[in-house]
Formats: C-alpha cells, sequence, structure tokens
C-alpha cells in the first residue's frame, strides 16, 4: 500500500519556504498519488470565507478563488465533517442540489475538512474531468493525509504566533534596556555636571583675580580674557545641563495641593475654550497641605492636562476633584477622550511610550518620576467615557516625607 | 570693626577664592569645611555673616541653616546653590539671601554688602 504518502507530507511539512509554497508541494502530491487533475486548499480567512490558499497546478488557476460562509461543498464537508464524494453529469454547477461554481467541467470531486469537525478552519478540494472512483482504502488515505496537511497548517499558525510574540517581547525587552540606559546616563551626567561645576568655578574665580593683579597692558592680560571668556561658556553649558537634569532633584516645600492644581489649569484656559472643553473643578477639602515642589508639580500636572486635552480635541469634559484620603492628599483628573486601549494601559508610564505621530511618550514618565520623588503615586484606570488619573501627595499634617524638614515659620522672603 | 564673613564649603580651591576676594573687600573671613565644622566655629567667634554652601557631604547646608537660625536668630546667612536660575523663596527656613554659584563673585559681594550694611 501506498502509506509512504503519509511519510511524503510529513517531510513536506518540515521542508522549507511559507505555508503557501509548502501547501502546494502537498497539492501537487495528493493530486499525483490520488490521480486527480487538480487538487486544492482552501484555508478560513477572516469572516470565516474559505480563500484558496495553494493549487497542485499554482494559483494562476482559473477556478474558484473563494467560497463564502456557508457556500459550496466546502460548506457541506465542514458541517457534516466528513468527506464529500461528488459524481455528477459532465456539465452543470452543482451536485444534489448544491450549487458549487467550483463543479464546472468536473466529473468527480472530493472534498475534506481540514481539522475536526466544529473546528475546522479549511478544506481540500480534488477534482478530476473523468469520472473516477477511489477505492476506500484510497479513501482512508486521502483523511489520513489530509490530517497531516491540516497538522501543517496549524503548526505554522503556532509559530506565526509565538513568532510575533517574541519579537515583540524583544522590542520591550529593547526600550526597557533603553530608558535604564538614559536613566543611568541621566544620573550619571548629573553627578557630573556637579562635579566639573565646582572646581570650574575655582578657575573661573582665580583668573578674574590674576587678571586684576597684572599691570595693565600685560601680555597675559590677553590670555587671562580668553581664559575668563571660555569658562564663562563651559559654565553656561553646565548650568544648562544641571537646569535640564534639575527634574531629577526636587525642593519640598510646604504648599497647598489645591493652589498647585488651579495654578496648573489656569495655564490651559485658552486651549479649554478652543477645544470646547468644559472643565468641573471641585475641591472636596481645603486646603490639602502637602510638602512639594511647586514647579515641578505643576510639570506633572501639565503633563497630565496636556495628555487629556490632546484626547478630547473635538470637545468634552475635564473632571478636577481634590480632597484628603487618609494620608494622602489626591487629584482625580478625568476626562471624556474615549480613555486608553486597554492593552496599552501596562506601557502608558514607559518612556518613549507613545500612540501619537508626534508624541516623545515622555508626559507620563516624567510626571511619574516627578510623583514618585515626592513620595507619591500615580495610577490610572479607563472610567466612564476616558481616562481617570489619580496622583496621590502625603498629606502632610499626617505623613512626614522629608524628616529633615523644619516646621514652617513665618519667615522672611528673600 | 571689620565684620566677620564664615564661608562654610566642602570645596577647598572655592574656599580659598572667596577668602581672598571676600578679604580684599575688606571683611574678615573665617573658614569651615562641612556643616559640622561651621557649627564648632559659630560658638566660638563672633561671627557676622554666613556664606552658605547646600551641598555638602554629611551635614548638608539647609540642616546647617535650620540649627544656625535656632541658636542665632538675627545671623545672616546667604545660601550658595548650584541651580542657576532656580531662585527659591527659602522664606520658610529664614534664610536672608539664595546665591547662584557662579565665577563672577560680583552678585555676592553686592549681595554681602547689602545685608551688613542693613545692619549697621
Ligand atoms: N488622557 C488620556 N486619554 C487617552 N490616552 C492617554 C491619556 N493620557 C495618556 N494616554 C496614552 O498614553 C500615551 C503616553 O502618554 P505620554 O504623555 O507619556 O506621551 P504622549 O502624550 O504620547 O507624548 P507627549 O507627552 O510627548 O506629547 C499616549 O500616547 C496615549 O496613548
Ligand atoms: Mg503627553
Ligand atoms: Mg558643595
Amino acid at each position: 500500500m501506498e502509506y509512504d504518502i503519509i511519510e511524503e507530507v510529513n517531510e513536506l511539512a518540515a521542508s522549507g519556504g511559507t505555508l503557501e509554497e509548502r501547501l502546494e508541494r502537498v497539492a501537487r502530491l495528493f493530486a499525483l498519488k490520488f490521480h486527480f487533475d487538480e487538487c486544492l486548499f482552501f484555508l478560513a480567512g477572516e469572516g470565516g470565507a474559505l480563500k484558496l490558499a495553494a493549487s497542485s497546478s499554482g494559483l494562476c488557476t482559473t477556478g474558484v478563488l473563494s467560497y463564502g460562509n456557508g457556500e459550496g461543498l466546502p460548506a457541506v464537508a465542514i458541517e457534516k465533517g466528513v468527506l464529500v464524494e461528488a459524481h455528477k453529469g459532465p456539465r452543470g454547477a452543482e451536485w444534489e442540489g448544491v450549487p458549487d461554481r467550483g463543479l464546472e467541467g468536473v466529473s468527480t470531486a472530493l472534498v475534506y475538512p481540514l481539522g475536526g469537525k466544529g473546528a475546522s478552519f479549511g478544506v481540500v478540494y480534488l477534482k478530476s474531468r473523468e469520472r473516477t472512483k477511489l477505492p476506500l482504502v484510497k479513501k482512508q488515505l486521502l483523511k489520513v493525509a489530509a490530517i497531516q496537511a491540516a497538522l501543517m497548517v496549524r503548526n505554522a499558525a503556532l509559530i506565526e504566533d509565538h513568532r510575533k510574540a517574541h519579537s515583540e517581547l524583544l522590542e520591550i525587552q529593547a526600550r526597557l534596556a533603553s530608558s535604564e540606559k538614559l536613566l543611568a546616563l541621566g544620573d550619571m551626567a548629573a553627578t557630573m555636571a556637579h562635579e566639573i561645576r565646582n572646581p570650574l568655578l575655582s578657575i573661573g574665580g582665580y583668573a578674574a583675580r590674576l587678571k586684576r593683579q597684572l599691570p595693565p597692558g600685560s601680555p597675559g592680560l590677553v590670555y587671562l580674557d580668553k581664559m575668563s571668556h571660555e569658562i564663562g561658556r563651559i559654565e553656561k553649558i553646565m548650568n544648562g545641563i544641571i537646569r535640564f537634569l534639575k527634574d531629577n532633584l526636587v525642593e519640598l516645600k510646604p504648599d497647598d495641593l489645591n493652589g498647585i492644581v488651579d495654578e496648573a489649569l489656569n495655564v490651559f484656559a485658552d486651549e479649554f475654550s478652543a477645544h470646547g472643553i468644559a472643565v468641573e473643578r471641585r475641591s472636596r477639602h481645603a486646603p490639602l497641605p502637602v510638602l512639594a515642589d511647586r514647579e515641578q508639580m505643576k510639570i506633572a500636572f501639565d503633563n497630565i492636562i496636556a495628555n487629556a486635552i490632546q484626547s478630547m480635541e473635538k470637545g468634552g469634559a475635564l473632571k478636577v476633584v481634590t480632597s484628603r484620603s487618609g494620608d494622602f492628599a489626591v487629584a482625580e483628573v478625568s476626562d471624556t477622550g474615549g480613555g486608553i486601549d486597554p492593552k496599552h494601559i501596562g506601557y502608558i508610564f514607559n518612556p518613549f511610550f507613545t500612540t501619537k505621530k508626534h508624541g516623545t511618550g515622555l508626559g507620563l514618565p516624567i510626571a511619574n518620576s516627578i510623583i514618585t520623588r515626592h513620595r507619591g503615586g500615580i495610577e490610572v484606570r479607563n472610567e466612564g467615557r476616558g481616562a481617570s488619573f489619580t496622583i496621590k501627595l502625603p498629606y502632610s499634617g499626617a505623613a512626614r516625607p522629608g524628616a529633615d524638614v523644619p516646621p514652617v515659620e513665618a519667615g522672611r522672603a528673600v | 570693626m571689620k565684620k566677620r564673613i564664615l564661608v562654610v564649603d566642602d570645596e577647598e580651591g572655592l574656599r580659598l577664592l572667596y577668602k581672598e576676594e571676600l578679604e580684599d573687600e575688606g571683611w574678615d573671613v573665617d573658614l569651615a569645611a562641612s556643616g559640622e565644622e561651621s557649627l564648632e566655629r559659630l560658638e566660638k567667634d563672633s561671627i557676622d555673616l554666613v556664606l552658605l554652601d547646600i551641598k555638602m557631604p554629611g551635614m548638608d547646608g539647609v540642616e546647617v541653616l535650620r540649627r544656625v537660625k535656632e541658636k542665632w536668630k538675627d545671623l545672616p546667612v546667604i545660601l550658595c546653590t548650584a541651580y542657576p536660575h532656580y531662585k527659591h523663596d527659602f522664606g520658610t527656613w529664614a534664610s536672608d539671601a539664595y546665591i547662584t554659584k557662579s565665577s563672577d563673585l560680583t552678585e555676592l559681594k553686592q549681595t554681602i554688602k547689602e545685608i551688613l550694611g542693613k545692619k549697621r
């Protein structure tokens, strides 16, 4: 007997190339071994329609390219989960009342579902112009070989899924590594800027002294001028770096969360009206004493509010509620901008994660790092018709974050 | 009477620079290399103004400021920091001025003059 066809299908399954290329080799093998003119593989695509995936005569077949849901012999085979054997007259495109365009000019057709009953994802379709009758053994053989081919298709899908998941993982890993590197780099730069700055100030200071001590007209003065000028330049650069990295440090002072939030909201007044955004501001408790670096906290709120506005460019409602909850002063910023795709929600605080064409993906990570440095926290959830961000800072009456910070006294302002 | 200034900075080069520059302006200058040392000096010597670096290992400038103001309420203190254009309202900590460190000491000298002048 010709059981070796099973072995051959297995070999083809393991051969190289795309799934379609391998299926085509299997189709040719089927046509040859079972003495049919043509062998076709149809696979389910989106919406359940069957699409021609491979043909023993190549994909430029003149026959049917796809079957709609419930159409033709493939539907019968899939529904019943059996081998459909159709014998018909030389003309016409139907068999026992089932119309099938693929039967045109065909006398014998065999259709067998791929995958078990109720879980079929395609069919193998054999056609012969001549009337042929496959002996029972050969039919059994065909079924086994088709199951083998079905396995090959399913494995290919699994491998594809696996490959995709793997490459996504690799990408996330790379992004994480780079954000960690960036943070480490930032720390290093901050330390360097500080370390370089002090000696630089000495050099500059002594150069200025020397300049004053030299008698007027001495040639050394020219060099000293140049030195001072260059030192001034480096100082400027260092100042720029330190200012940029200043994000890394917060200087906590007694403040009122209500005031911070109000100030942050004020900045956007024009934008709210330009985008038709109604703002609802409520403070359940006032004041809300916190220890905060006001400028930094404003940056954090700026980023959160900017995101909300960007999600409601065509109008909406922004709700900002502040309150005290146990040891925390809490601000809740909710919008009606459609919320965050659940599959993104775990990533939005990662540096560089953005769904915006011109986004940097740094808004939320910066907000998060500022809030964390205040020993607070930020959380997000989808709620109602949009996203809701909850920002918590230690209530300065209850929790005492900066243990070294002295109590407030009515001091003189500088 | 010459006014006496205590310069507190962990950076030796800067301490000496301040000393020379401020002495040129006609003030007496004492030096302390750490927060702890500055408090010892304050106990011993009579000081008219403290020039205080914020970032120092061990006791930092903010902590020194707090202790100084607890004990010598009226002693003027100028805080020096590395952050340019970031003038804090250090009012809650009762510092008398806040200076950004720079190799150009003009602003510093001006501030010292103003504070010492006021006290006279
Ligand atoms: N209020 C919100 N509604 C819907 N999606 C949001 C909201 N806030 C943040 N997101 C999602 O989180 C992502 C990351 O936000 P983040 O502020 O970190 O970067 P960005 O806004 O994309 O870029 P940039 O802040 O530089 O403009 C956004 O791209 C968006 O997909
Ligand atoms: Mg943003
Ligand atoms: Mg220092």
